[in-house]
C-alpha cells in the first residue's frame, strides 16, 4: 500500500519535473540539437523510401507514380532459391565474427594491461590500431596479395619451409573463405575495438588491486576477479549492441575478397545480394524488401539481446 | 555564469555550421545543372539556323560515359581536344561515374539531372531511357548532316532503330567491314627457343605448354587473363564458325538452326571447359585466373612472364609488352598466332572474336540538352573524316599534311620517326573516341602502314591485316538479345548468369575430373531449367530472329 503510493507520488512529481529539468537546460540542450537534426534529416527522412519494397518501384515514375503491389517481391525473396543459402552465410558468417571478434579486442586489452612498460604497450597499440584506418580496398590487396597462388607471400614461406609442395589456392577454395574473411576482419579491428576497454580498464578503482594483492592474489586471480567484472557492464552493452548487428556480416569486405564466383555459395550474404540485385540489376523494390526484412530481425535480435542483458541489469534500456 | 553564455555560444556556433554544411552541400549539388542550363540556353537563343554550322558559335554540353572504369579526360589538355576547342569552339563537360555507373546513372534519372549524352551500351538500357520518353531522335538531322548516314549505312541504321522506328542512337566504331582483336599472343622469345613448334590444334597447343612449363617454371605457359577471358576464347575452337561470343556470359544461348539453344549443352562449351580444367590441373595457365586483377595481368604480359595470352584485345597490352621486350633485347617480343582449332576442322572457319556492324556502343543525347541539334551536328563532323583524323592523329601539321582523294590524311615523316611522341598523343585521345569511324580509321591506317617496310609497320595494325581481322565473325545478327533487368526474362537472366559463373569457375577450377566438369554442367543446366532458361532463350531466339528480317531489309 505505502509503497504504490509513493510510487505514483514519485510518478506525478517526476513528470512536470522532467519538463522544467529540460527547459532548465535549455542552453546544454541547445547542443544536442545539430546532432539531433542531422539524424532526422539523413536517417529518418529517406526512410519513407522503405515504403518502395511495397511497390514495383520504376525510376521514371518515382515515388508517387509506381503501382503498389503489397507483399508480392517479399514472397519473390522468400521463394527465391538462393533465400537458404544467403540466411545460412549470414548468419554463419557474422556468428563468426561474433565469437571470434568480439572477444579479440578485450582479450588484446587485458593483455596491454598487464604490460608494465609504457612506450612498449603504447607502441602495440598504435601499431594494432592503424589497420583500423585503411579501406577495405587496400586491406583486400592486401590479402589478395598475400594469398595468391603465383608468387604469393604466404605459399612462398610454406614452400620454403616444406610445409607444402604445392602452392595451395586459398582463394579459390570455399573452405578457407570463412576463416580467411574473419582473420581479415579481426586483424583490422582489434586494436581499435580494444580501446574502449582499454578505458574501461582504466577507469577501475587502484584500491581494489592493493586490497587484493595484500591478500595475496595473483596477477591472473586478479584479472578475472577484478579486471573482468569491472569492465562487465561495458562488455554487455557492446554485446547487446554486437547481437543487433549480427544480421550485418559484412559488405565491402565480403564483396571484395569473395568475387571470385567459385566462391558465391559460401561468400553471399544478405547485403551483397542486396546490392548485386538492387543496383546491378535495378530491381530496387525487390531489393528494398530483402533490406527490410534484414532490418526487421535485427530489431528483434536487438530487443531480444537487451531484454536478456535487463536481467544482469546493464541492458541498453 | 560567464561559462553557460560561453557554452550558449558554443551552441550557436555549432547550429551554424550544422546550418552552413546542409545548405552549402545542397547548393553544390544544384549549381552544375543550374549553370549548365543557362549556358546552353544562351546558345539557342536568338535565330535558329536551318544547319547548324560547327564553330560559328561556342557550343557546351556534359557527357557522360556510363561505365565503371571510365573516366574521361579533360576537354582541351591534350592536342586534338585543345585544337577542336579552339578552332571549333566546342567544349565538353565530363560527367564521371565515379566507379559506380550504374547508381550514378539512377541517381541522375531520379533527380532529372541527366547529362546532355550519355556514351553506354546499347539495349535495354537505352531502350528503358527511349521508352520514357528521355531521348532526343535523330532522324530530322540525319539528312541534314552528311557523314554518320553516308559511313555508317542504311542496314546498320536500320539495326539500330527504336521499336518506334526511330534512331536515338549514334553508334561507335560501326563497321562494314571485319574489325577487332580477339586471339592469341604468343612470346616470341620463348617460342623460338623452344624451336617454333606447330601451333595450329589443340594437341600442339597443349603439347607447346607442357613444354614451357619443363623449361621456364617461372612463366605462366597459358595466361587467361582476368575472370578467365582466355579460356571463353578457346571454346572458339571446337567448332567452326562458332565465335566465343555464344557461350560467353553475355550471350549464354548457342544458336542451332534457328533457335537458341543452352550454352550448358554446347558441344564446344563443354569440351572447352573439360580442356580448360586439365590444363588448371596440370598448372598450364594462371592459378589465380578467377582472382587477378587487370594491373597484374598487364604487369605479366609487358614483363614477358607468359608464354601464351588469350583474350578478346590482346593486342592492347601486347603492343605495349613487344616494344618493352624489344628495348631490352631485339630478338623478343610478341607475335600473334592463327587461332587455333580441333584437330580435323578448317581453320579459315575459325572465329575466336566477333564484330558487329553496329560497332561497340552508342551516344545518346538526352532532352536535357538544350540545342540536341548543334551536339548532333558535333557528332556528325566528329565521326566524318576530319573529326576522325584530328582525334586519331591529333590536328593537321603534326603527324600528317593534307588528305587525299579518298580524304585519308598524308601522314608526315615524323609519323614513323617520333613513335613516341606519336603514341603519347594517341593515347592520350583514346577516351575522347565516342563514335570512331571504324572503315575510315582502318582504311588510313592500312593504305599508309602499306607503303612502309615491315619492320616499321605498326606491330598493332600488322597483326590485325596479318591475322585478327580474318577471324572474326559478322555477329551483328546477334545484338540486343538482352531481356530489361526488371522484366521477367531479365530476373531469369541474372539468375541463370548466377549459375553459368558459379559453373564455369567451378568446371575450370574446382572440378577435380574431366567427367566432374561434365557432372557440373549438367546439374548448371537442371538449375537454369528450374528458373525458366527455355522462357529466356525463346525470348532471345524471338529478338534473334527480329534482327535476321531486319538485316535482310
Amino acid at each position: 500500500m505505502s509503497q504504490t503510493s509513493i510510487r505514483t507520488a514519485r510518478e506525478t512529481y517526476s513528470k512536470p519535473n522532467g519538463i522544467v529539468r529540460l527547459l532548465r537546460q535549455w542552453d546544454i540542450q541547445l547542443m544536442v540539437l545539430p546532432a539531433l537534426l542531422f539524424i532526422f534529416l539523413f536517417s529518418y527522412v529517406p526512410m519513407y523510401g522503405v515504403l518502395t519494397a511495397f511497390q514495383d518501384y520504376s525510376l521514371f515514375k518515382g515515388f508517387l507514380g509506381s503501382p503498389w503491389v503489397g507483399f508480392k517481391h517479399f514472397e519473390m525473396f522468400f521463394n527465391a532459391p538462393v533465400f537458404w543459402d544467403i540466411m545460412r552465410n549470414t548468419l554463419v558468417i557474422s556468428l563468426l565474427k561474433l565469437i571470434v571478434g568480439f572477444p579479440a579486442p578485450i582479450l588484446l586489452a587485458l593483455m596491454l594491461n598487464e604490460i608494465g612498460n609504457r612506450t612498449f604497450k603504447r607502441t602495440i597499440q598504435t601499431i594494432s590500431y592503424l589497420p583500423h584506418f585503411l579501406s577495405w580496398v587496400i586491406v583486400s590487396g592486401f590479402v589478395l596479395s598475400l594469398l595468391s597462388t603465383d608468387n604469393g607471400s604466404l605459399n612462398i614461406l610454406l614452400q620454403k619451409l616444406n610445409l607444402i609442395e604445392e602452392p595451395i589456392n586459398f582463394l579459390s577454395m570455399p573452405e578457407y573463405f570463412w576463416g580467411i574473411l574473419v582473420t581479415t576482419g579481426v586483424w583490422k579491428e582489434i586494436g581499435f575495438a580494444s580501446i574502449v576497454y582499454l578505458a574501461a580498464i582504466a577507469g577501475v578503482d587502484p584500491h581494489l588491486y592493493e586490497a587484493a594483492s595484500m591478500d595475496g592474489a595473483s596477477r591472473f586471480r586478479q584479472m578475472f576477479t577484478i579486471t573482468l567484472p569491472s569492465i562487465l557492464p561495458v562488455v554487455i552493452v557492446f554485446s547487446i549492441l554486437a547481437i543487433g548487428n549480427l544480421l550485418n556480416a559484412g559488405f565491402e569486405d565480403i564483396l571484395l575478397l569473395g568475387s571470385n564466383p567459385i566462391l558465391r555459395d559460401v561468400s553471399d550474404v544478405l547485403d551483397t545480394y542486396v546490392y548485386r540485385i538492387g543496383i546491378e540489376n535495378s530491381r530496387y523494390s525487390y531489393a528494398t524488401a530483402a533490406g527490410i526484412f534484414k532490418a526487421v530481425i535485427s530489431v528483434g535480435l536487438l530487443a531480444g539481446a537487451n531484454y536478456v542483458a535487463r536481467r544482469s541489469g546493464n541492458s541498453l534500456w | 555564469m560567464i561559462s553557460e553564455k560561453k557554452s550558449l555560444n558554443y551552441v550557436l556556433i555549432c547550429t551554424l555550421i550544422a546550418i552552413m554544411v546542409i545548405t552549402g552541400c545542397s547548393k553544390n549539388n544544384e549549381s552544375p545543372a543550374g549553370s549548365g542550363t543557362s549556358e546552353s540556353t544562351g546558345e539557342s537563343s536568338g535565330e535558329q539556323p536551318a544547319t547548324y554550322v560547327l564553330g560559328d558559335q561556342p557550343l557546351e554540353f556534359s557527357f557522360y560515359g556510363h561505365y565503371d572504369w571510365y573516366t574521361m579526360p579533360n576537354w582541351g589538355e591534350d592536342l586534338a581536344t585543345k585544337w577542336i576547342k579552339e578552332n571549333k569552339k566546342v567544349n565538353v563537360l565530363p560527367v564521371s561515374s565515379g566507379g559506380n555507373a550504374k547508381q550514378k546513372l539512377s541517381t541522375m534519372i531520379v533527380s532529372d539531372e541527366l547529362p546532355d549524352v550519355i556514351w553506354m551500351e546499347r539495349g535495354a538500357d537505352v531502350e528503358k531511357l527511349r521508352s520514357e520518353g528521355m531521348l532526343v531522335p535523330f532522324d530530322d538531322y540525319l539528312n541534314k548532316y552528311p557523314n554518320l548516314k553516308k559511313w555508317a549505312g542504311e542496314s546498320t541504321l536500320n539495326m539500330l532503330r527504336s521499336p518506334d522506328g526511330k534512331l536515338y542512337q549514334f553508334p561507335n566504331w560501326y563497321t562494314s567491314q571485319p574489325n577487332g582483336n580477339a586471339g592469341y599472343l604468343v612470346n616470341k622469345k620463348i617460342y623460338e627457343e623452344l624451336g617454333s613448334p606447330s601451333l595450329e590444334t589443340t594437341d600442339d597447343f597443349y603439347a607447346y605448354l607442357q613444354q614451357v612449363k619443363a623449361k621456364y617454371p617461372d612463366v605462366v605457359p597459358f595466361e587467361v587473363g582476368q575472370g578467365a577471358e582466355g579460356v571463353d576464347i578457346l571454346s572458339s575452337a571446337y567448332a567452326e564458325n562458332r565465335p566465343y561470343l555464344f557461350s560467353a556470359q553475355s550471350m549464354m544461348a548457342v544458336p542451332v538452326g534457328n533457335e537458341l539453344t543452352s550454352v550448358f549443352k554446347d558441344p564446344s562449351f563443354r569440351e572447352s571447359l573439360q580442356f580448360a580444367n586439365k590444363l588448371y590441373r596440370e598448372k598450364l595457365i594462371s592459378q589465380d585466373a578467377f582472382t587477378q586483377k587487370l594491373e597484374q595481368v598487364e604487369q605479366k604480359i609487358v614483363t614477358g612472364q607468359i608464354a601464351v595470352y588469350a583474350a578478346s584485345s590482346p593486342t592492347e597490352f601486347g603492343a605495349k609488352g613487344n616494344s618493352a621486350l624489344k628495348a631490352q633485347d631485339p630478338n623478343a617480343g610478341y607475335i600473334m598466332v592463327w587461332p587455333i582449332h580441333k584437330a580435323g576442322l578448317d581453320k579459315t572457319k575459325i572465329f575466336p572474336g566477333d564484330f558487329k556492324q553496329l560497332g561497340w556502343n552508342v551516344n545518346v543525347i538526352t532532352k536535357n540538352a538544350k540545342d540536341p541539334e548543334a551536339i548532333f551536328a558535333f557528332l556528325d563532323w566528329f565521326t566524318g573524316p576530319e573529326g576522325q583524323r584530328t582525334i586519331m592523329w591529333g590536328p593537321e601539321g603534326l603527324y600528317w599534311e593534307g588528305t587525299d582523294a579518298e580524304e585519308a590524311p598524308l601522314f608526315t615523316d615524323k609519323f614513323t620517326s617520333d613513335i613516341e611522341g606519336r603514341d603519347a598523343l594517341m593515347n592520350s585521345t583514346v577516351n575522347f573516341q565516342w563514335n570512331g569511324n571504324t572503315v575510315y580509321v582502318d582504311k588510313s591506317k592500312s593504305k599508309f602502314e602499306s607503303t612502309l617496310p615491315p619492320e616499321k609497320r605498326s606491330w598493332e595494325t600488322f597483326w590485325q591485316s596479318e591475322i585478327t581481322w580474318k577471324t572474326q565473325f559478322n555477329a551483328t545478327e546477334y545484338v540486343n538479345l538482352e531481356p530489361a533487368g526488371d522484366s521477367d526474362e531479365g530476373i531469369i537472366s541474372q539468375g541463370v548468369t548466377e549459375i553459368y559463373e558459379k559453373a564455369r569457375a567451378q568446371a575450370v577450377i574446382g572440378a577435380k575430373s574431366e567427367d566432374e566438369v561434365l557432372s557440373i554442367l549438367d546439374q548448371a543446366e537442371k538449375d537454369a531449367q528450374k528458373l525458366g532458361y527455355d522462357q529466356l532463350l525463346k525470348f532471345k531466339t524471338e529478338k534473334w530472329q527480329e534482327n535476321v528480317s531486319k538485316l535482310k531489309q
